[in-house]
């Protein structure tokens, strides 16, 4: 991946999204082959790679639900080893960019899955990260939370501060948003890695989704997802 | 050094918050130790005569030898719980993850999760004793307390081994721990709880030379009852020192192959 790329993994259900995301989050060990993450790899050096990454599962679980939205902000602000200084300033700065300035001293027990989900990734940027992985960012959001969602990783993560996004989707509105490439992937596999233009080019169709299916000959189950028209 | 130190009370200063959120338990806690005391005293009372007051190893009273053994028990099963619990609750309530991708290591996540719990233990324990001396004349005025602290340290090394083992054993096979249950019911029997080890049949005796608890009560006893220094209760803080010195570290190597087994695997967040 290049800096400030965004990627897109693209599979059906067990194709292994998950586990790369997880693979390169440090969270799983890679049974064969290497991974590595701006420049450490993540067997070798999985405390370098932290420092590098912002992780989101895309659930709105991970928060402690009796601590406000602030309080864990900075606990988990101050796992990654930042000032109070820098995490007031960071946490300012992101909650308005986020629309969460109003939520962030409610216990978290309080907040709509929709704003937890924002908190998460309000969490995942918090140290500056060069490559936010996200795991189906946008799953439990409804329609317009996840417009929203995507609007801001677009305008406010992508548009040139150098951060680099790899995130799974099976939402081709979402993918062909934000996506500079697309990764296909089948069993754990790289069937293709083009941009969303050329990978409809090389398959001959029009849509994403017919590429999808062309490529790797299944359907995928729910290409719409929240947001899509 | 001093970034594990700041690491280790992040995590208690959030679990002190989470705690401050809840009133009542504090309350209740301290009312339940008030029952708990004063039912030790009544049996105690039922129970004590000048034969019995003699066959104490320490102390010149049952409710005070039997009360400390009851209490100092605690600390077994904080170090017991304290490390799996913590697992299970951030993996169920999903902050494990979140916790992996930060600077801190699982083993520090542990060592700062089981802080509170552990200083949470030595409160109840003080709320114990406390009410003890204040209704029931417990002689807590003759406590060494530098030899206290002493024994509560050499104590948490010894018995932090154990914890750490019952984690790895929860992070490898998901459920309780049998081995746990067991450590505890055989302290509880031959580790001189509530009374003498020396009163038990000679192969439970061996038992009960085997196992930390013994020493560590020998030693609570000794300090809090009886005063003793810190030089004068060496032997079993030697002992527990040693305890530690092999269950920590072995403690730590089993728990390092079960935590890079379960990542190649895939269930290390799993229930």
């Amino acid at each position: 991946m290049k800096e400030g790329e965004a990627v897109a993994l693209l599979g059906a259900n067990g194709a292994g999204k998950t586990t790369l995301l997880r693979i390169l989050a440090t969270l799983l060990l890679p049974t064969r082959g290497r991974a590595s993450l701006a420049g450490h790899s993540v067997t070798d050096d999985p405390a370098a790679v932290r420092r590098q990454i912002g992780y989101h599962a895309g659930s709105d679980l991970g928060f402690y639900s009796r601590l406000t939205g602030r309080q864990n902000l900075l606990f988990f602000g101050r796992l990654h080893h930042l000032s109070d200084d820098l995490l007031g300033r960071r946490i300012a700065e992101l909650a308005e960019r986020l629309g969460l300035q109003k939520s962030l001293d409610r216990q978290a027990r309080t907040l709509s899955s929709g704003t937890m989900q924002r908190l998460s990734l309000l969490r995942a940027l918090l140290h500056q990260p060069k490559v936010l992985l996200l795991d189906e960012p946008t799953r439990s959001l409804d329609a317009i939370a996840a417009a929203e969602f995507r609007h801001f990783l677009k305008s406010e993560v992508l548009a040139g501060r150098g951060t680099s996004l790899l995130f799974a989707s099976h939402t081709m509105q979402e993918i062909e948003l934000l996506a500079n490439r697309v990764a296909i992937i089948e069993d754990g596999k790289l069937l293709a890695c083009d941009s969303p233009v050329a990978l409809r080019a090389g398959a001959v169709t029009t849509t994403l989704e017919a590429a999808f299916a062309k490529i790797t000959g299944r359907h995928l189950e729910s290409s719409a997802g929240p947001g899509a028209p | 050094m001093m970034q594990f130190l700041r690491d280790l009370l992040l995590f208690f200063r959030r679990d002190l918050r989470i705690a401050s959120t809840y009133r009542s338990p504090f309350i209740l806690e301290t009312i339940e130790a008030l029952f708990g005391a004063t039912t030790f005293y009544y049996v105690a009372r039922f129970v004590d005569s000048p034969a019995l007051r003699e066959a104490l190893p320490q102390g010149n009273s049952y409710f005070a030898y039997s009360l400390v053994g009851f209490v100092f028990f605690d600390y077994l099963n904080a170090a017991l719980n304290t490390f799996d619990r913590s697992l299970v609750e951030a993996r169920d309530s999903g902050t494990l993850e979140p916790l992996l991708v930060t600077q801190v290591s699982l083993p520090v996540i542990l060592a700062g999760s089981a802080f509170y719990p552990f200083a949470a233990t030595t409160l109840r324990i003080a709320v114990y004793l406390g009410w003890a001396a204040a209704l029931f004349d417990f002689p807590l005025r003759a406590a060494n307390w530098a030899a206290v602290v002493a024994v509560l340290i050499a104590t948490l090394l010894a018995f932090s081994g154990l914890g750490v083992l019952s984690a790895a054993y929860l992070l490898l096979f998901k459920r309780g721990n049998p081995a746990k249950w067991f450590i505890l019911g055989v302290s509880s029997i031959a580790g001189g709880m509530l009374f003498p080890v020396s009163i038990l049949p000679p192969w439970l005796q061996i038992v009960a030379r085997l196992n930390p608890v013994t020493y560590a009560l020998d030693a609570m006893r000794g300090a809090l009852l009886e005063g003793a220094s810190v030089l004068s209760i060496g032997s079993s803080l030697l002992l527990l020192l040693v305890f530690g010195a092999v269950l920590l570290p072995t403690s730590m190597v089993v728990f390092s192959w079960v935590l890079r087994r379960t990542k190649v695997t895939g269930t290390l967040t799993h229930s």
